[in-house]
């Protein structure tokens, strides 16, 4: 375009010139409304919408069937002061953001390194890493639920080296250590997304340090995690908000008909956004109806939470997040 | 449909209209009259997959479209829990709701009052469709506001299930299983088998495992759970006593992380506990004898794999004289804002009359939703079954323990248990918790 421009003859004025700039900044303009548009359209009516009318039933006693009654800030009230699962919940949740994302940062960071050292047979691992992301989360869940049987191929396997495991999924201490085994089973795209950062990482970089005398050690520290950096926030931020949304694997453990007790063994397994759905569609929680205000309002208190977290992290992220455009 | 048979029908009408009066006086018998005329297409939703049932509910269907030729019925499979909760997004919705779905009893009063489904009292009413010819508890537990939601389908009994192997071996007289709860922990003194370093390899009994809760126990040891103004009476002597009871089982076993160990060792037929041979005694439905029938399993056993000889027993009970029983099930039901709803009430009508409830029975050992059925020669024909029809028999008519003002109030205790068998409360406290709990929630409506 810009070429297009240079060469226009030098005999037209500035002027007709201007006026067409403007008209095909106006064009582009509205091309790229366009082209945008079919995401407006989705996003409005799909969650934007829905959002706002969740604020407006969260203040209301809502079956999802019959209209919405205003009751006010009823809901909030109940569940900051009369329901003590929305604390259960919470806190099992908050161990789950707290424990799990730095284990499966951590371990993700050391499988990519591994990997970008191009070992032997580093292609079939890559392959292997990645592969139970694309299989079907519930099939996985149910396997893992017979691995993790006390007599399951995971205390299977610690009795070869003299331990006795625990009932993973029904002994309230294990669960939610169980759990985080389980979410390390999908690290895969965090191993790649580091992996192509890793892979991004200037060579000439290692070359100075090894010229400075830097070592394996050092070259890490001071070259590959500061330039990982970017990378790493992105992740943290991705897994905080994808830990506090867990539920696949803790509603098809706890919906068994045998367990009697809300969210699996002393409650352990009663994560937030199971509460919410358990209230909302009437599943054996909250008074045992439907309660779509109340989810509703659990829901928002959520968005606030999740938001809050962001907002810190964006401000703290000026601290340790370095990206090499800045400088 | 071509002219003729429509002027066939035309003509035949006011005969059948005639024919169904006389038919319904005797509607226990056959059922309510079907309506052959009618015509449309029906989606029922069901969340029976396993084999045995699947092929079951395809029967059922054979059965109806045979005696419906306009009707054309598709049954589709809904995983357990999900089932309802696409209901209910689809009748939000308007659009997408099945024409006929299988509703829990239990939760149906209560979704009755939502406005989840169709009220049946307008075309129940046109055919003389009634309690009459119904076990009385499964048509009690249809109501809403005295009007029918559902048509009682399928209905289940609890009994004790104990295996006459084990039994025999431990030289306890296998024809002559408990009858209270002293002879059960007899029983199980003579059966258990536990390791020094308290593994359990064999246990009696365990009320925590099969599919009788701590209720059903509650029952058996006298007690009402709801108080004549219908209020649910939680922390009562009876149920002290029996959760003391139940606990005393968690600690013979060695307490409960022990005894959870033991039982998450377990998983589904045939690799259940009772199937394994590992616990001699348990609660199950009456289905569960299908089951048993369709793996017919064998254990381990002094060394040898010997198959498993089983017999069934009134639940025992505190004292002799008080055995009773608990049963729910399940109804059909037209979800709300259904599209063929003509079609749907003559399915309904005819997969809840006697031939397709004696056929289900037959594949699935579901106990029918009626004398008529029950009683039918070909589900006699199996020995134990006259004691199931007994059980049901003696379930009370006004079994129903549905709060509308707190639906989920046995979850007040049901969230306390845990805490009991794990030592972490007492029976008293858990249970004056409940009642408070229960009774604020009731105050607050």
């Amino acid at each position: 375009m810009d070429g297009k421009i240079a060469t226009t003859p030098v005999e037209l004025s500035a002027k007709p010139a201007k006026r067409r700039t403007a008209r095909h900044f106006r064009q582009e303009a509205i091309t790229g409304w366009l082209f945008v548009l079919p995401w407006i359209i989705g996003f409005t009516a799909f969650t934007l919408g829905p959002m706002l009318f969740s604020l407006y039933t969260s203040f209301t006693d809502y079956n999802i069937i019959r209209a919405p009654s205003w009751i006010g800030l009823e809901n909030y009230r109940e569940i900051f002061f009369t329901d003590q699962f929305f604390w259960i919940s919470l806190r099992n949740t908050f161990w789950m953001v707290l424990v799990k994302t730095p284990i499966v940062l951590a371990l993700s960071l050391g499988l990519a390194v591994l990997l970008n050292m191009d070992l032997p047979g580093s292609r079939l691992f890559r392959t292997i890493i990645y592969l139970p992301t694309v299989l079907s989360g519930v099939a996985a869940i149910f396997l893992w639920e017979w691995m993790l049987e006390p007599n399951g191929l995971v205390n299977s396997g610690l009795e070869l080296i003299g331990i006795r495991g625990p009932a993973w999924l029904s002994d309230a201490t294990w669960t939610k250590p169980a759990f985080v085994i389980m979410g390390l089973w999908y690290i895969g795209v965090n191993v790649i997304i580091y992996l192509a950062s890793l892979r991004g990482i200037d060579k000439s970089l290692y070359e100075a340090a090894e010229i400075d005398g830097a070592n394996g050690w050092t070259k890490n520290r001071y070259i590959t995690i500061p330039l990982l950096t970017p990378t790493t926030f992105f992740l943290v931020i991705t897994g905080i908000i994808g830990t506090f949304q867990i539920f696949t694997s803790a509603y098809i453990i706890t919906t068994d008909p045998s367990i009697q007790t809300l969210g699996g063994s002393e409650h352990s397994l009663l994560f937030y956004v199971l509460y919410l759905y358990k209230c909302s569609f009437g599943q054996n929680a909250c008074s045992g109806r439907l309660e779509m205000g109340y989810g509703s309002a659990l829901a928002w208190i959520l968005f606030v939470i999740i938001m809050l977290i962001t907002v810190i992290q964006l401000g703290l992220a000026k601290r340790w997040v370095h990206y090499e455009s800045d400088r | 449909m071509n002219y003729r048979k429509y002027l066939l029908t035309l003509l035949l009408a006011p005969l059948l209209l005639v024919g169904s009066v006389g038919v319904s006086q005797s509607s226990s018998d056959a059922g309510a009259p079907l309506d052959p005329s009618v015509s449309g297409d029906v989606e029922f939703w069901h969340f029976w997959g396993s084999p045995v049932r699947r092929t079951a509910v395809r029967r059922v269907v054979a059965l109806c479209e045979a005696e419906l030729p306009n009707v054309n019925v598709t049954e589709v499979f809904k995983p357990w829990g999900d089932i309802w909760t696409a209901n209910i997004a689809a009748v939000a919705a308007g659009s997408g709701m099945p024409d006929v779905i299988v509703a829990d009893r239990n939760q149906l009063p209560r979704e009755a009052a939502e406005g989840i489904y169709e009220n049946l009292s307008g075309m129940s009413g046109v055919d003389g469709v009634d309690s009459d010819g119904f076990w009385e508890f499964t048509w009690n537990q249809s109501m809403h506001d005295g009007d029918p939601y559902g048509i009682p389908f399928e209905t289940d009994v609890r009994v004790l299930f104990y295996n006459k192997t084990l039994f025999e071996a431990a030289g306890l007289d296998p024809e002559n299983p408990p009858a209270t709860w002293e002879e059960l922990e007899a029983a199980a003194d003579a059966i258990d088998q536990v390791e020094a370093n308290g593994n359990l390899e064999r246990i009696g009994f365990s009320p925590l495992i099969g599919n009788g809760p701590p209720n059903i126990w509650a029952l058996n040891n006298g007690h009402n759970w709801l108080n004549d103004d219908g209020e649910p009476v939680v922390n009562d002597p009876a149920v002290v006593e029996t959760g003391e009871w139940i606990k005393s089982w968690v600690d013979r076993y060695g307490g409960y992380a022990n005894l959870q160990r033991f039982t998450q060792s377990f998983g589904a037929p045939p690799n259940d506990h009772f199937m394994s041979g590992a616990v001699a005694m348990k609660v199950d439905t009456a289905g569960y004898a299908s089951v048993l029938n369709f793996y017919r399993p064998r254990m381990q056993l002094d060394g040898n794999a010997v198959e498993i000889d089983w017999g069934v027993a009134p639940i025992p009970a505190e004292s002799a004289d008080e055995t009773t029983s608990d049963s729910g099930g399940f109804t059909l039901s037209i979800p709300a804002g259904a599209d063929n709803q003509a079609a749907a009430w003559e399915f309904i009508k005819c997969a809840t009359n006697p031939s397709a409830q004696t056929s289900w029975a037959r594949d699935t050992f579901a106990i029918p939703n009626g004398p008529a059925s029950a009683n039918a020669p070909e589900l006699m024909a199996d020995p134990n079954w006259a004691f199931y029809i007994d059980a049901i028999e003696a379930v009370p008519g006004d079994n129903s323990t549905f709060v509308p003002a707190y639906p989920a109030w046995q979850n007040e205790i049901n969230n306390r248990w845990e805490s009991v068998w794990s030592g972490d409360m007492s029976v008293e406290e858990a249970l004056q918790q409940a009642q408070q709990a229960i009774d604020s929630e009731i105050a607050n409506q």
